[in-house]
């Protein structure tokens, strides 16, 4: 504990190095940007600054870069309180009853509520982290290649049971994302595998074009003509700050979403969206007036707004302490700490200190900053809002190309952008959904290498993932969340709005 | 309208199918290898035997009901869609031939003007504003190359 203490000192030092800081600033402010913007995510915004950080060094880049994750959360609340459009997946629920909240002149409370709650869960997974983090890390030393890929398995099966449609399709998802990450050079021969004679492919294929695509363009594409400018609240904003009693009925439930987003965020597969749904539930199940829950109840938006930041947190720890992203967005961000040559898993904590206490540090600043920022620019987030979509739209598509280029220098990927981006929007059609496609993709490379060295070391036996301890735990929940879905017509998912 | 949807989610299982079996195909042509020792092609055979069962399992839920297995997305500008695409294909190929900046100004006033249907003086304006501001952010501060093309911009 102690020891920890001290890294996070050396953490706060690094973080507050004035490039740092800048950089958590952009980060954070982009965040919130993207977070109020319908229509651009936080994944496709980290895609497509990446290519903006190569001259940056890692730490300030993946400072900024995780900016963008916590931040896109304080601004998705903004517009599902004033407008009830959710900016982000993670902010359905909080329309419920923030948007109702306003409609009664309160959408100041909201706002503020949604901010200190989304600014103490913040917190309170950064101190989950720091305790976490390098417990795990140590133990996951102990994991070999089998641990390894059930770890994954795991994880890609939690993926598809979350799904919100049919997981036989998430998992259809899952596969064909496997299938994509290995194309490519052959890790151990170096034969050239799906490449079909393109030189550009041998690298496999680019993380950055494919989000662009998937979730930059396609969503676009989607709304072309569809979404026009927003209808919004044109009020004025008063009492920022909750009131006592405001605090009394919240401080409970921003307790409990914290606890509830940073363990449910830990589990590979779990995400921010889900958990804040949970909390919400949790919250009506618990309160004396359920059925006042949807009419303006303070209780639903401290709760949801505190479970996705503490969410955030908690998909940091597999993501930092074993090298395995548990979402599309920590996927990106893998994607990004291997292009700046950082090798994710158990010893970055202890062969990057600087890299993992420096993002901790900023992580907290970067909330405070959120805090300080948040509430006086909403008037300024509320103006964004009015920019037409016909604009945005052209540069949201033009902005995607120019990631997509950039990463490679290469109109390869632009072709690879726009074929995914057809792909994305035929697989909203249908019913696909691609968030296990994204995290599958990135896995694909290190589940295979994990089970070729399996299977190596085995001699060719399929029972070594059940003969280790630790790889046998993690089969045997895949299986039973493989299995789970025959026996009960309850899932998780089913339920869950269509947003993602 | 359900019979249309599992027709629809039958033909998208169908599509999976052919693309598991596909890359089981492939698999095999670049060699499984052995379980003690597995091959380049491994990964993909078992991956894609897989997306055949699961295809052939959601062609199966498609045939046996039409619960809800294609989303309802509002009214699709489906020719507007393809048109999109089309320009953005003919991007990519125009991209290092003709530069950044020419080819992102005709993009643009393509998107804001014929898509968007904003007028052309402000399409035309926007457009060549943004493709040089563009330019000067991502090439000359940010210091990330973008194609030059024939003309040298």
């Amino acid at each position: 504990m102690l020891e920890s203490l001290t890294s996070l000192a050396y953490g706060f030092n690094i973080a507050l190095e004035p490039q740092n800081l800048l950089y958590c600033f952009i980060g954070v402010t982009m965040g919130t940007l993207v977070g109020v913007l319908p229509g651009i995510g936080p994944t496709a915004t980290i895609a497509l600054l990446l290519p903006a950080t190569f001259k940056l060094n890692p730490i300030s880049a993946i400072i900024m870069l995780s900016g963008i994750c916590y931040g896109a959360m304080y601004g998705g609340s903004t517009t599902s309180i004033l407008l009830n459009i959710p900016g982000e997946a993670s902010s359905v629920v909080t329309c419920f009853d923030g948007y109702q909240m306003a409609r009664q002149g309160r959408a100041g409370a909201a706002l503020g509520i949604s901010a200190f709650g989304s600014f103490i869960a913040g917190t309170v997974s950064i101190f989950g982290l720091i305790l976490l983090a390098p417990t795990l890390a140590e133990f996951a030393l102990k994991f070999g290649p089998p641990e390894y890929f059930a770890l994954m398995v795991m994880g890609l099966t939690v993926v598809a049971y979350l799904a919100r449609k049919s997981m036989a399709k998430a998992l259809m998802m899952a596969v064909f994302g496997i299938i994509l990450g290995c194309v490519g050079l052959d890790p151990i021969t170096a034969k050239p595998r799906f490449t079909f004679g393109i030189l550009e492919l041998a690298d496999g294929i680019g993380i950055a074009p494919v989000v662009m695509g998937l979730f930059g363009i396609a969503e676009v594409l989607e709304n072309l003509g569809v979404l026009t400018k927003a209808d919004v609240f044109t009020g004025k904003l008063k009492g920022l700050f909750p009131n006592r009693e405001d605090w009394r009925r919240s401080i409970g439930p921003i307790a409990r979403g914290s606890l509830l987003g940073f363990f449910l965020g830990l589990l590979p597969g779990v995400g921010a969206i889900v958990p804040q749904f949970l909390s919400y539930a949790l919250e009506k199940k618990l309160s004396r007036h359920p059925e006042r829950f949807g009419s303006g109840e303070i209780e639903g938006v401290a709760a949801p707004e505190a479970c996705n930041n503490a969410a955030v947190g908690g998909t940091f720890i597999p993501l930092l302490s074993l090298g395995i992203p548990s979402n599309a967005m920590t996927a990106i961000l893998l994607g990004a700490l291997m292009i700046y040559g950082l090798t994710p898993g158990p010893l970055l904590i202890k062969n990057s200190p600087d890299l993992f206490w420096g993002v901790i540090a900023s992580m907290y600043i970067g909330n405070i900053l959120l805090l300080i920022l948040n509430l006086p620019l909403i008037p300024l987030w509320v103006k964004v809002l009015e920019i037409p979509y016909s604009y945005l739209s052209s540069f949201i598509i033009l902005f995607c190309l120019i990631g997509a280029y950039s990463l490679n220098n290469s109109s390869t990927d632009v072709y690879i952008a726009v074929i995914f981006s057809l792909a994305g929007l035929l697989m909203k059609k249908f019913a696909f959904e691609p968030a296990p496609l994204v995290l599958a993709f990135v896995l694909g490379p290190l589940l295979e290498t994990a089970l070729r060295r399996s299977l190596i070391l085995s001699d060719g036996s399929l029972l070594i993932f059940l003969q280790r301890p630790i790889s046998a735990g993690f089969i045997l929940f895949a299986a039973v969340v493989l299995v789970a879905p025959l026996f009960s017509q309850i899932r998780l998912g089913r339920g869950l709005s269509e947003e993602d | 309208m359900k019979k249309t949807k599992s027709i629809a989610a039958g033909a998208s299982a169908l599509f999976w199918l052919a693309v598991g079996i596909l890359a089981c195909y492939g698999a095999t042509r670049l060699g499984l290898g052995s379980v003690t020792e597995p091959g380049a092609g491994f990964i993909f055979f078992w991956s894609g035997l897989i997306l055949v069962l699961l295809s052939l399992v959601v062609l199966a839920e498609s045939i046996r009901s039409s619960e809800d297995t294609v989303q309802e997305m509002g009214e699709m500008n489906w020719a507007k869609i393809a048109l999109v695409l089309l320009s953005l294909l003919l991007y990519a190929y125009f991209l290092e031939r003709l530069g950044f900046v020419l080819t992102t100004f005709v993009l643009l006033s393509f998107l804001l003007g014929w898509i968007e249907r904003i007028n052309w003086a402000r399409s035309l304006a926007v457009a060549s504003a943004a493709a040089l501001a563009c330019f000067a952010i991502f090439e000359l501060w940010l210091k990330i190359r973008l194609p030059k093309g024939i003309f040298g911009f």
